[in-house]
């Protein structure tokens, strides 16, 4: 009998799962999380860089539905993260409960955005709280906010006074395949995302809570305090690779090639600033080729789609492959290997465009132009285009030699040239930011053209929802149906209404 | 001398007899049975062994007397042991049924439902899986039956899934084509909880008893029978119809320069390009201009008419058995060789069973015997099909992505000279493949061994009590293995540089019983009770390792990766206590009460709530055996049962990788039998790679429950059974309502908890239903013309009834008191008056963002009418069947009609608007109306529309190409929604039975031929998918083999 009892025991246990893991295997789930959104995803469509002219694959008609708040199970990972932490020796002050504290603020950034009001103090306990309430949008920001700030610090201490005694799993940051352990990284790209969150606050300067411009200006005037991304060698990016494929690559050339264009609100924009990025990033159009028999040199040949076309009338005009009206991806750069270029997550252009950002709008003092520059000319980097000399394009296996001088050819444009701290040069930045989040930064490209109408998105008969962009997603279905008096409060509260509507306006953009 | 011994005898006066009452038909004892002795008061019963004792004198005759049987008559002259053999009364009520435990019991005394069927009847028109013979026969029985080599059919008791065979009263693992119908005497369907609660939570929804044939028949002590069946598949039944008018491309353009999309729309493409016309355009097979090396147009013609009717080939299944039956005083044997040969209809594929079977029994004196069986099946194939969507598929490559531009009968020599194994030829190197370098090269192996057997000693301590020793072993073996060639590029596999895939499994279980069973009658009280225990333990490991691309292309090995391997394991021990008992009393001629009681002690669940009990219980009464009934009614039965079984964390089935990431992106994952542990409760981490060789761990997403408890489940049963005019007509009519829950769920909850679901004890569902069944014999003739009608009816409808404590919908759309298999899909949005709103800038219909209630997916009800007519040697029998009611969506009518391959769209006015898409001319106006004033349409949470009121409506009038507006409208699932009533004629068998006056001077004693069919007609409304496939609640088809007849014949010889 006893024999029985211990087989019993035995056999209720599960041998093919760990129970317990070293805090390195959680961390390395949340980074590939941190990578979930991927360039040429429907959410890059969303953000006008690119279009779908084939509808069995997708299209731009913006029907949204419930969102994907799975930040939430990334957070899970990042409790049992810090937890295993803790089991394998950490003290109490260790990187992965450093990095914890980003992790929040990044995935809860990410969820906010999407939906409005959501579950903070109460979520993720479990069955201790299955039905938790909602925090409003404001307290989420502040909240945000508040964790980069102790992310910043616990790394400071980390970086500056380690424990060199303790050399246990816990208390040393593995598996990082971002920056590759490197703790003063991590807290310049923390610094940097603090920077990008405080903009996207911009309507509530007046907040007195909140304080964007002050904590902006701690931040920028105290580099030893907060240090920031010096380069696009620090930025935060997914490196891919041959296992690890980026998503356009030769695997997929046949079912994508012809059947995804450049979108007008990326493509165009580039051209009306003869803007060498366009050939880099796209093929020109082969009606501007062979029927006005312009050159792959020539940057009027390129030519994106408006991204609210009727999707039948997009996709008559690519419809000849000979003839087709609108640019298709550059084969040369994405198809021609499985790691065409990086993923950013956070960007050190994005990080220069708000700080120009910030002193065009006058939080701090400072050259905008400067931070505007920079921001282009390190995005300029990014594609290989020399500050000055030629740069190659490359079309149909025949090489195309395009000179190019920063300068003199492209800022001394009075279209690209800085019009001073107003609206106009406003409006270049967020332009140029815009530019620079081409199939990278999440979400960033819509929410910067939410907050400020920069670019002008394109909508028409292409687009569904009655031919308008929505603001919002709806909660996901999880939400109304397992936290049901919770979600229909909040929506009341935040909308004066239950219904969930994807056309509502959430806090953070009244 | 024996004159000397005979005479003491009868001085003796009285002396004990001991005897056997066994079946003529089957050679199984007759429990129950009375003994009398005649002209005196002295009686008896017989046992579970048919068994008496009885004193007698010499010159007594016993009189023995069985429901179903004609008395018979047997004189006492001296004998210790007599054996008696009764012969069925076909007037009579032909029933002794075997019910759990493999107890034979009269039906006269069951309180619940059970149907049983001869083995015999399924030995003739064959079916690939003996299960899919069992189509019909049974009411609330439900096969669905799959057309696809090695896959299960789905079979359904009163609409749930059951997963449990036994045989001779042990449950053995089945994927249940490890059962060998010539091996088979009978098959009897216990309906439901009560009928199967003592084998426990595997009985919950019911269970399949399976009784083997034994010994010989024949009054030589042996026997040898030989059953031989070649049938053909020819014709199809349900196949897609598509159109060979427009080739491959894209509103009416196609130009081919590599296939991979460097042409127009050469690559990945739909079948929407150019009409067959003659006009020149470059193919893959036009020659190059060596001037520009340019392909030259050549005539686009429909040389691929008709691609895949010249592919598939006349399928053949051919089963042969031999089997040689023995019997002496003392032992019976049986050996049985069966090998079945199944050639697909798709080229290169083949399936081959091989069965041994052994059972013996020896007496070693009338109180103890023993008795063996061992059945060892094999079933093997090099290479079996793949039809679930996506380019692993021949009906995806040939018949929803193919186009008729190409000959298939060119495809045949399927390597690019000088690429051998290397890069294969076909229109398109893309997405799709050369259908005969899929049949040829990427070969898809089984190879599963199956054993069974049992040892069972059973011992007569005296005349009330016996002891019944039984262990039993269960096991199987499998290998799987797919060998993907080079230039096959599958879902996820786009590099197209080939892969080797093994997956092994290995199952065993033991099942040891001990029963000691107690008989007596005391006075007008008949009892019989039973106790036992049962130890099972169970066992199961399993490995799945796969290349991740080959380096040297066309060896499969694993030492060929090019890069790290994948590779997965996964194990499970789990062990069952039980002990049981159960108690039948009959009271007199009046009624009968059975009550049964089960402990387990199941290592699933929690420590803690790991042991429960459940009861069950069951009283019938055969009124007509007690009250005086008009003439009419020859037979009058009423019974009722109550029963609940409890169990949880275990599954019927396991996938390749369980607890582990599944690989692969295409074809069928391989569910095998298994029966144990889920560990949905074990909290714990998936590790994966997530960068290059460095892994993630991602915590569980259920909030596992520690003090979970067991699922329990309620059944109540009652039913009457009524025969008029001397049984010539019977009705059988049950009413059953089942109790689901609270279930072993996984609850969702709010992602905002960090996790997904949340184990609880929670979701109770009920189900009502009824069943019927109707027999009766119009003609009855000991010389003429016999006919037999049997009909079998049944419904159900299952409903929530309640959740967990605080949750209020299930699934957003399910409240108490719904069906649960309402069924939600993207719908048209209307106007108040039921047009399609179109969009006004593209004509097309707008699509509502919240999916809409569609219908119900389970059938109303099923049903099946048996027709058996005998004169003098000949027979002849047929069968319908079906089932009315329930929708789905049909994805190949999706498919083909978004591929363009549909033939309607080039039929009428699609046909028109297709020709003027082909000219660049949009034409096509959808039905419905446009809203005309521009107001944007509102929605609540429901996707009601809230502002009706805003609108104005005009007709469509916004021309668009066909091609797009097909795209939007067939995406819909409101489109593609069809019913799922279907009829077919199952089965027709015409045989001869050779007179004696023939084979009186051969050495064949028997012998039968049969003519017989299979699946012959066919009614649905869509005849485009084969919807029998579908029997349950599915809300959608799949792809599926093109379903054909079935003919041949059937010879039967006993020597």
């Amino acid at each position: 009998m006893c024999a029985c009892n211990k087989q019993f025991s035995d056999d209720e246990i599960n041998s093919n799962k760990p129970a317990q893991v070293p805090p390195s295997l959680p961390l390395g789930s949340i980074l590939s999380d941190m990578n979930a959104i991927r360039p040429w995803s429907d959410v890059m469509r969303w953000n006008q860089f690119d279009c779908c002219n084939y509808n069995y694959y997708g299209n731009q008609r913006y029907d949204w539905g419930g969102a994907k708040l799975d930040g939430y199970g990334s957070l899970e990972n990042v409790q049992q993260m810090e937890q295993e932490a803790i089991r394998l020796g950490g003290n109490t002050l260790n990187p992965y409960a450093a990095l914890g504290k980003f992790f929040r603020a990044y995935f809860f950034y990410r969820m906010t955005n999407l939906v409005g009001d959501l579950p903070m103090t109460e979520a993720l306990q479990g069955k201790n709280n299955l039905t938790p309430k909602y925090d409003d949008q404001r307290t989420v920001f502040i909240q945000i906010l508040a964790w980069l700030e102790e992310a910043n610090s616990a790394l400071d201490s980390l970086i500056n006074n380690p424990d060199k005694v303790n050399t246990s799993e816990g208390q040393t940051l593995r598996n990082d395949f971002y920056y590759n352990n490197k703790l003063d990284y991590w807290r310049r790209a923390v610094n940097a995302f603090h920077l990008r969150v405080l903009i996207a606050l911009s309507k509530k300067e007046a907040d007195t809570e909140l304080k964007i411009q002050q904590q902006f200006n701690a931040i920028l005037s105290n580099p030893t305090k907060y240090p920031l991304l010096e380069g696009m060698d620090q930025n935060l990016q997914f490196i891919y690779n041959n296992i690890n494929k980026y998503p356009v690559n030769p695997d997929n050339l046949g079912f994508d090639a012809t059947r995804y264009n450049m979108s007008a609100t990326y493509l165009n924009t580039l051209v009306s600033l003869r803007d060498p990025r366009a050939f880099v990033t796209a093929e020109p159009a082969t009606e501007q080729l062979n029927r006005l028999k312009k050159t792959p040199a020539d940057i009027t040949a390129y030519v994106g789609a408006p991204s609210g076309e009727n999707l039948t009338d997009m996709s008559s005009k690519m419809s000849s492959v000979d003839t087709a009206v609108y640019s298709l991806r550059s084969r040369s750069r994405y198809y021609a290997n499985y790691a065409a270029e990086p993923g950013i997550i956070i960007g050190y252009p994005e990080m220069c465009f708000n700080i120009a950002e910030a002193i065009n709008r006058k939080w701090v003092t400072g050259s905008a132009e400067a931070w505007y520059k920079k921001g282009i000319q390190a995005s300029m980097g990014f594609y290989g285009i020399p500050e000055a000399g030629t740069f190659v394009k490359t079309y149909k296996n025949i090489r195309y030699e395009i000179p190019f001088n920063f300068e003199t050819d492209y800022y001394a444009q009075a279209t690209v040239k800085y019009k001073g701290d107003n609206t106009d040069g406003l409006k270049q930045i967020i332009t140029q930011k815009y530019l620079a989040f081409f199939e990278n930064t999440d979400w960033e490209g819509y929410l910067n053209w939410r907050r400020t109408g920069i670019p002008a998105f394109s909508t028409g008969s292409g687009t569904g929802n009655s031919g308008k962009i929505p603001l919002r997603f709806k909660y996901p279905d999880n939400h109304r149906n397992a936290n049901a008096g919770n979600w229909s409060a909040t929506l009341q509260k935040q909308f004066g209404t239950t219904t969930d509507d994807i056309n509502a306006v959430m806090w953070l953009i009244k | 001398m024996l004159f000397l011994l005979a005479a003491g005898a009868t001085a003796w006066a009285q002396q004990q007899v001991n005897g056997q009452v066994t079946s003529a038909e089957d050679q199984q004892p007759v429990p129950g049975a009375t003994i009398k002795v005649k002209g005196a008061t002295r009686g008896a019963l017989t046992d579970a062994k048919g068994q008496f004792t009885i004193p007698t004198q010499p010159g007594d005759t016993l009189q023995i007397t069985y429901i179903g049987f004609v008395p018979a008559e047997i004189a006492v002259k001296g004998q210790q042991n007599l054996l008696i053999t009764l012969h069925s009364d076909k007037k009579a009520l032909d029933e002794v049924v075997v019910t759990a435990l493999g107890i034979r019991k009269e039906v006269k005394r069951l309180g619940y439902a059970v149907q049983e069927i001869k083995g015999d009847d399924l030995v003739k028109a064959r079916e690939p899986n003996p299960i899919n013979g069992l189509v019909g026969k049974v009411a609330g029985f439900t096969v669905g039956a799959s057309a696809e080599m090695l896959a299960s059919p789905q079979v359904l008791l009163r609409g749930s899934s059951i997963n449990l065979y036994v045989v001779d009263g042990v449950p053995i693992n089945s994927d249940t084509w490890n059962i060998s119908p010539d091996d088979i005497e009978s098959y009897t369907v216990l309906k439901g909880a009560t009928a199967s609660a003592l084998y426990g939570s595997r009985g919950l929804n019911g269970a399949i008893m399976i009784t083997t044939k034994r010994g010989s028949k024949d009054k030589r002590g042996f026997s040898i029978d030989f059953n031989s069946s070649t049938m053909f598949d020819n014709g199809f039944i349900a196949i897609p119809e598509v159109q060979d008018e427009y080739g491959p491309g894209d509103h009416g353009r196609y130009a081919f320069v590599d296939g991979k999309g460097g042409g127009t729309n050469d690559g990945d493409y739909d079948i929407w390009g150019p009409k067959f016309e003659g006009q020149l355009i470059p193919q893959y097979d036009s020659p190059i201009d060596p001037a520009t090396g340019q392909r030259k147009g050549t005539p686009w013609v429909a040389r691929g008419k008709d691609n895949l009717k010249r592919f598939i080939r006349t399928g053949i299944l051919s089963t042969n058995n031999l089997s040689v039956s023995a019997k002496t005083d003392k032992a019976d044997l049986r050996f049985s060789l069966s090998h079945s040969f199944q050639q697909g209809i798709i080229p290169n594929t083949h399936l081959n069973i091989t069965n041994f079977n052994v059972s013996a029994g020896y007496n070693f004196s009338p109180r103890l015997r023993l008795e063996s069986y061992l059945n060892y099946n094999r079933q093997y194939t090099d290479n079996f099909p793949d039809v679930n969507y996506g380019p692993n598929s021949l009906i995806y490559n040939i018949e929803i992505w193919g186009g008729a531009d190409w000959n298939i009968d060119d495809m045949r020599n399927y390597w690019q000279p000088g690429k051998e194994g290397v890069q294969s030829i076909y229109a398109e190197y893309q997405r799709y493949h050369n259908p005969w370098f899929m049949v040829k090269e990427w070969l898809r192996g089984h190879y599963k061994t199956d054993m069974n057997g049992y040892m069972k000693l059973t011992y007569q301590l005296n005349d009330h009590l016996e002891l019944l020793g039984r262990t039993q072993v269960s096991s199987y073996d499998l290998l799987r293995t797919e060998k993907m060639p080079y230039s096959a590029h599958p879902y996820g596999r786009e590099e197209g540089k080939g892969d080797y895939r093994e997956d092994r499994r290995s199952l065993f279980e033991n099942n040891t019983d001990v029963l000691l069973t107690y008989h007596n009658t005391f006075n007008k009280l008949d009892l019989r009770a039973s106790l036992g225990g049962n130890a099972r333990s169970f066992k199961y490991n399993s490995s799945f390792v796969s290349t991740n691309y080959l380096n040297a292309p066309g060896w499969y090995s694993f030492a060929n990766s090019r890069d790290p391997l994948y590779a997965n394991t996964f194990r499970s021990d789990m062990l069952v206590l039980s002990a049981y008992g159960y108690v039948d009393l009959t009271y007199s001629k009046y009624a009968t009460l059975s009550l049964t009681g089960r402990y387990d002690k199941l290592s699933t669940l929690p420590s803690g709530n790991n042991l429960y009990f459940y009861p069950s219980a069951s009283l019938s009464t055969v009124v007509s055996d007690y009250v005086q009934l008009p003439e009419i009614i020859s037979f009058l039965k009423f019974r009722g049962s109550y029963a609940n079984v409890k169990g949880g964390l275990t599954q019927d089935t396991i996938g390749t990788t369980p607890q582990g990431v599944y690989p692969l992106g295409y074809g069928t994952q391989y569910y095998a039998s298994y029966g144990g542990p889920t560990f949905q409760n074990s909290p714990g981490y998936s590790v994966s790679t997530v960068y290059q060789n460095q892994a993630g761990a991602s915590y569980t997403r259920t909030i596992t429950n520690p003090s979970l408890k067991p699922f329990s489940s309620t059944a109540y049963e009652a039913g009457m059974d009524i025969r008029f005019l001397r049984n010539r007509i019977g009705l059988d009519v049950t009413w059953f309502t089942t109790k689901n829950g609270p279930r072993i769920y996984e609850l969702q909850v709010t992602d905002a908890a960090g996790y997904d679901t949340y184990l609880v004890n929670g979701v109770t569902t009920r189900k009502n239903g009824w069943e019927a069944s109707l027999t009766g014999s119009p003609l009855r003739s000991n010389t003429g013309l016999n006919w037999d009608v049997m009909v079998n009816w049944s419904t159900f409808k299952e409903k929530y009834v309640d959740f967990y404590p605080g949750v209020n919908t299930l699934n957003v759309f399910f409240k108490p008191g719904d069906r649960v298999d309402g069924f939600y899909g993207t719908a048209f949005v209307k106007t108040p008056d039921g047009q399609i709103i179109n969009d006004a800038g593209d004509g097309r219909p707008i699509v509502n963002p919240v999916k809409q209630f569609l219908g119900y997916t389970n059938p109303d009800w099923t049903w099946a009418i048996n027709n058996a007519f005998r004169y003098k040697q000949f027979n002849f029998s047929f069968q319908f069947d079906g089932r009315v009611g329930g929708n789905m969506i049909d994805y190949i009518q999706q498919q083909t009609f978004r591929g363009g391959r549909n033939i309607k769209t080039v039929e009428g006015a699609m046909g028109d608007a297709r020709y003027q898409d082909y000219k660049g001319v949009k034409s096509w106006t959808g039905q419905g109306v446009v809203i005309s004033n521009g107001a944007g349409i509102s929605y609540d949470n429901n996707g009601n529309v809230t502002n009706y009121k805003d609108m104005q409506f005009a007709p469509n009038s916004t021309k668009t190409y066909l091609q797009d507006y097909i795209s939007v409208y067939y995406n819909t699932n409101e489109a593609n929604l069809i019913s799922k009533t279907f009829a077919k004629l199952r089965e027709v068998v015409i045989g001869y039975n050779l007179p004696q006056s023939i084979l009186g001077r051969t050495f064949i004693r028997q012998a039968n031929i049969s003519f017989v069919g299979r699946n012959l007609l066919y009614f649905a409304k869509n005849k485009d998918i084969d919807i029998e496939q579908y029997a349950g609640d599915q809300g959608t088809s799949t792809l599926q083999t093109p379903t054909t007849r079935r003919y041949g014949f059937n010879v039967n010889v006993t020597f």
